[in-house]
């Protein structure tokens, strides 16, 4: 920490969007990235449309004088709204629903009534010239070490264009991303260090986690908000890692200590750069640029809805983390039944059997194996072993088999077989298969032999049972 | 708590049990929710019975209209502008919510470039509606509105700005009423509501002061020509059919080409002929002739349709129809349950004026192929070849209503009067 922040008299809030994993906010296109050739490409110009008062929003104008003309490559999986030839569709309920948990699990209220907005934006990011976004819920909190931190409101909103190319005249987008759901948390301007601005990201980082929300790089994208005594309010987009806040958080608090010196402060808009610094990207819009979307009702959210949203809320890492540490199950294991996400799977199981540790590893360490050797996708593992099939496993455990035959049965069915096929215990007769190879070559360490005899039988032996007979005939 | 004492566009501060509320109480229609925009520009609903104390901050303010003083440069031509209403003159009163007919004034500052083209001098509003709720009534009521702008000489050119549903309907009730045009009309639309940076009024504006500068004396839809913000084309309103019900590009030339091509670059913007017009000549007067039948209606052909239809129009006073026939012009006749042949003949000799139309869009029609169309022919229906079943029932009720022609109504409606029939196509 460079700056005593509170003698400069720093005032931070942060504003996190977060995807959700749904298809897109107002049409029922997928929400996929792509990475291939666009299907055509469409010419637009964007225009600072002048407000009812006579006055063109700062940050519009800005754009505007940049002169530029879009290009918008347009994918198959793009459809009219997207191209702003179609008016959008009703809000995606689903999309609706993920906002409503998020807020109530950030002890938000949720408004009754709210209208969809459009928010002018004219940098091209938006086919349409406006991003549109609703309010879902106002005043929540989170805790912190440093204190209680204020959400001052939860919206909903579309993410923006993916700007693939700038060049003297034109602006390159692709719509891929636009549409995509985002959830948009504000907090109060009541972080005090820089510190606390890391914990609150990392705290509302987990609880977003925890819902339905899209994972990976550029998934998350943080702003922060920040003034000191006497400067203006500065807004510094693009964190990509929270590893960097303090860094820049410091780095902007020198830079306004010397606006306030040369009485040169300015709202606007700043980008955050990977050595710590930031560089100007554009003026603070105004409160003017906001206006209704008329395309669609009023939003309202039913006392139903809430309802539903509070009953199914779901836990967060860190309740799930001391909920399975409770079973006796090691670091190692807790981490990967979180990150594949099998807390319910293990709850269910649990009712089945009481041997945690086989459960876990059923459900993780075993699939992944499985996975690796014969080549196939999580997803059709995920299909395979549903929590179905592996209770039906689970309860042959102690009688047909023993549970180190487990993993063996779960590779069996993953290749094909049924249940009751995969159950069968083998009928190799592995002792003299064992002679077999010790015969064919003599003079080997038991380990070697370990190897061979593993290699030859793949999945149908358990190498207990082999080892057994391999110290027999050896000695 | 009471709330309805505060008027839109009210400032107020409103307590409910958690908060305080400041911001501008706008129009809602669920008289239990209160909707308010903060002063973030969000929009919200509070329950009316939640709120627990309300102060008035400030009395909503009426903004000065600011009066149209048009701007002249004495090197550029000057046109007039007419605005009747729809998308392109409507905008959102974002201090009340409610939509609003915008000002000739407003409509300008989307496209201050304008000025670069021509001068706008005149600004008119007839009247304001959506374009569905328009009729012959409102027609006619663009057409007093232009004639002496068409006869000014200072004038050189006219835009039209309509609501898109009905706009070839408009065109092409001008195009019949307006005798010998002198001077290029544009009628133009948007798509894309006037307020987002994204409207198509801005290059359609653009286009159309192009157009109505031109020397072309004809009447033409004008509006973008594809996906793109960089052309547009001009179609004859009797040739012009809505083809989208939310593109950019809906409007389309059928069985013929389009009149002109506008194409925009950063730099300038260029009118490109693409056939044959009729030159521009301020100097003549028009004559207006916006006698008009309303007693027309357009039937739609489809499988199994009952014929008594057309005696259910007969007793209600209709005078003409329109037949959208199948295919090449057909209507289900003798070998069909539904035999349409003998209501048809027994309307036209009892006087009723009945004609074909093509409900494919595209396409002539040809009664000859068929054996249903040689037995329609036989009725004495009138096949109107390529032209467009909304051009036919505009065309059909002008008509109708100059029984003192010389001409047989038959006669009058195979004229190729303004350009309804594809020469390259007519039988």
């Amino acid at each position: 920490m460079e700056h005593d922040y509170k003698k400069v008299g720093l005032k931070s809030g942060l504003e996190i969007h977060q995807q959700l994993n749904t298809h897109k906010l107002f049409c029922s296109c997928p929400s996929i990235l792509r990475s291939d050739e666009p299907e055509y490409e469409i010419n637009r110009i964007l225009n600072p449309v002048i407000g009812e008062t006579g006055v063109v929003d700062i940050a519009a104008l800005h754009e505007h004088e940049q002169n530029k003309e879009f290009i918008y490559q347009v994918f198959d999986t793009n459809c009219l709204v997207e191209l702003d030839e179609e008016p959008p569709r009703p809000i995606n309920q689903n999309a609706l629903k993920i906002a409503l948990q998020i807020a109530t699990l950030l002890n938000a209220k949720i408004f009754p009534v709210s209208q969809i907005m459009r928010k002018t934006v004219i940098d091209g990011s938006n086919t349409s010239g406006f991003q549109r976004t609703v309010m879902i819920a106002h005043d929540g909190y989170i805790e912190t070490k440093e204190g209680r931190v204020r959400i001052e409101s939860i919206a909903l909103e579309e993410d923006s264009a993916r700007k693939v190319q700038t060049s003297e005249e034109t602006k390159t987008y692709k719509l891929d991303r636009l549409g995509i759901p985002l959830v948009e948390i504000t907090t109060y301007p009541d972080l005090k260090s820089a510190e606390q601005i890391k914990e609150a990201a990392l705290k509302i980082g987990e609880i977003l986690r925890a819902c339905d929300v899209k994972r990976g790089i550029g998934t998350i994208r943080q702003d922060v908000n920040i003034s000191i005594a006497k400067s203006k309010r500065v807004e510094i987009k693009g964190f990509q890692d929270v590893k960097m806040f303090e860094k820049i958080i410091d780095g902007e608090v020198s830079r306004q200590i010397e606006c306030v010196k040369n009485n040169s402060c300015k709202n606007e808009v700043r980008k955050a750069l990977p050595n710590g610094k930031s560089e100007f990207l554009r003026p603070m819009p105004g409160s003017a640029r906001m206006y209704p979307e008329t395309d669609t009702p009023l939003l309202k959210i039913s006392r139903e809805q809430m309802d539903t949203a509070k009953k199914n809320l779901p836990k967060l890492s860190s309740e799930h983390k001391s909920f399975l540490a409770e079973f006796g199950l090691n670091e190692e294991l807790v981490k990967a039944v979180l990150k594949e996400k099998k807390v319910e799977d293990f709850k269910i199981l649990n009712k089945t059997s009481d041997n945690t540790e086989l459960i876990a590893k059923m459900l993780t360490l075993f699939q992944k194996e499985i996975a690796k050797k014969q080549n196939l996708s999580k997803e059709e593992l995920n299909k395979i072993f549903n929590a179905h099939t592996l209770e039906d496993i689970l309860e042959k455990v102690g009688s047909t088999i023993a549970a180190n035959d487990v993993k063996v049965v779960m590779k069996n069915i993953a290749s094909g077989k049924t249940l009751d096929e995969a159950l069968q215990k083998s009928d190799i007769d592995l002792d003299s298969e064992v002679r077999k190879i010790i015969k064919e070559k003599p003079n080997l360490s038991s380990g070697a032999y370990m190897g061979l005899v593993m290699g030859k039988f793949k999945g149908q032996v358990s190498g207990k049972e082999v080892m057994g007979i391999l110290k027999k005939v050896l000695e | 708590m009471k709330t309805k004492v505060y008027a839109p566009g009210d400032k107020v501060l409103f307590k409910t049990k958690t908060r305080e509320w400041e911001g501008y109480v706008l129009e809602s229609h669920d008289p239990e929710i209160i909707l308010l925009k903060l002063q973030s520009g969000y929009n919200i609903g509070i329950r009316e019975n939640e709120i627990l104390n309300a102060k008035l901050l400030e009395k909503s303010k009426e903004l000065p209209k600011k009066e149209f003083k048009p701007e002249i440069n004495k090197d550029k031509k000057n046109i007039a502008l007419i605005i009747t209403g729809g998308t392109i003159s409507s905008r959102l009163d974002s201090k009340t919510g409610a939509v609003i007919p915008t000002d000739g004034q407003a409509i300008l500052n989307i496209v201050p470039e304008i000025k670069d083209i021509a001068n706008i001098t005149t600004i008119k509003k007839p009247f304001l509606a959506l374009s569905e709720n328009m009729s012959s009534f409102h027609w006619i009521k663009i057409a007093k509105t232009i004639e002496p702008l068409l006869n000014d000489e200072s004038i050189d050119g006219i835009i039209i700005a309509q609501g898109t549903d009905t706009i070839s309907y408009t065109g092409t009730a001008l195009s019949f009423f307006i005798k010998q045009l002198n001077k290029p009309i544009a009628i133009t639309y948007s798509q894309r509501s006037i307020d987002r940076g994204s409207t198509d009024a801005y290059l359609n504006l653009l286009c159309s002061a192009k157009y109505a500068t031109s020397d072309i004396a004809q009447i033409a839809i004008i509006g973008h020509a594809d996906s793109n913000d960089n052309s547009c084309i001009a179609i004859n309103p009797t040739k012009t059919r809505k083809m989208h019900s939310s593109k950019r590009d809906a409007f389309k030339a059928i069985n013929t080409s389009p009149i002109a091509k506008i194409a925009k670059s950063k730099e300038k913007i260029n009118l490109e002929i693409l056939k044959e017009f009729k030159a521009k000549d301020k100097t003549k007067k028009v004559k207006m002739d916006i006698k008009y039948s309303p007693d027309v209606a357009i039937i739609k052909i489809y499988p199994g349709q009952d014929p008594g239809i057309i005696e259910w129009y007969q007793k209600n006073g209709y005078k003409g129809l329109i037949l959208e026939t199948t295919g090449l012009g057909h209507v289900p006749s003798k070998d069909s349950k539904n035999n349409w042949i003998p209501k048809i003949k027994k309307a036209i000799s009892s006087g009723m004026i009945i004609c074909a139309t093509a409900q494919t869009i595209f396409g002539n029609l040809n009664p000859n192929v068929y054996s249903a169309g040689r037995q329609l022919q036989k009725t004495g229906i009138i096949f109107l070849d390529d032209m467009l079943s909304e051009t036919a029932f505009v065309k059909l009720s002008w008509v109708l209503a100059h029984p003192n022609w010389k001409k047989s109504i038959k006669e009058k409606m195979l004229e190729n009067i303004s350009g309804e029939f594809n020469p390259n196509l007519k039988n």
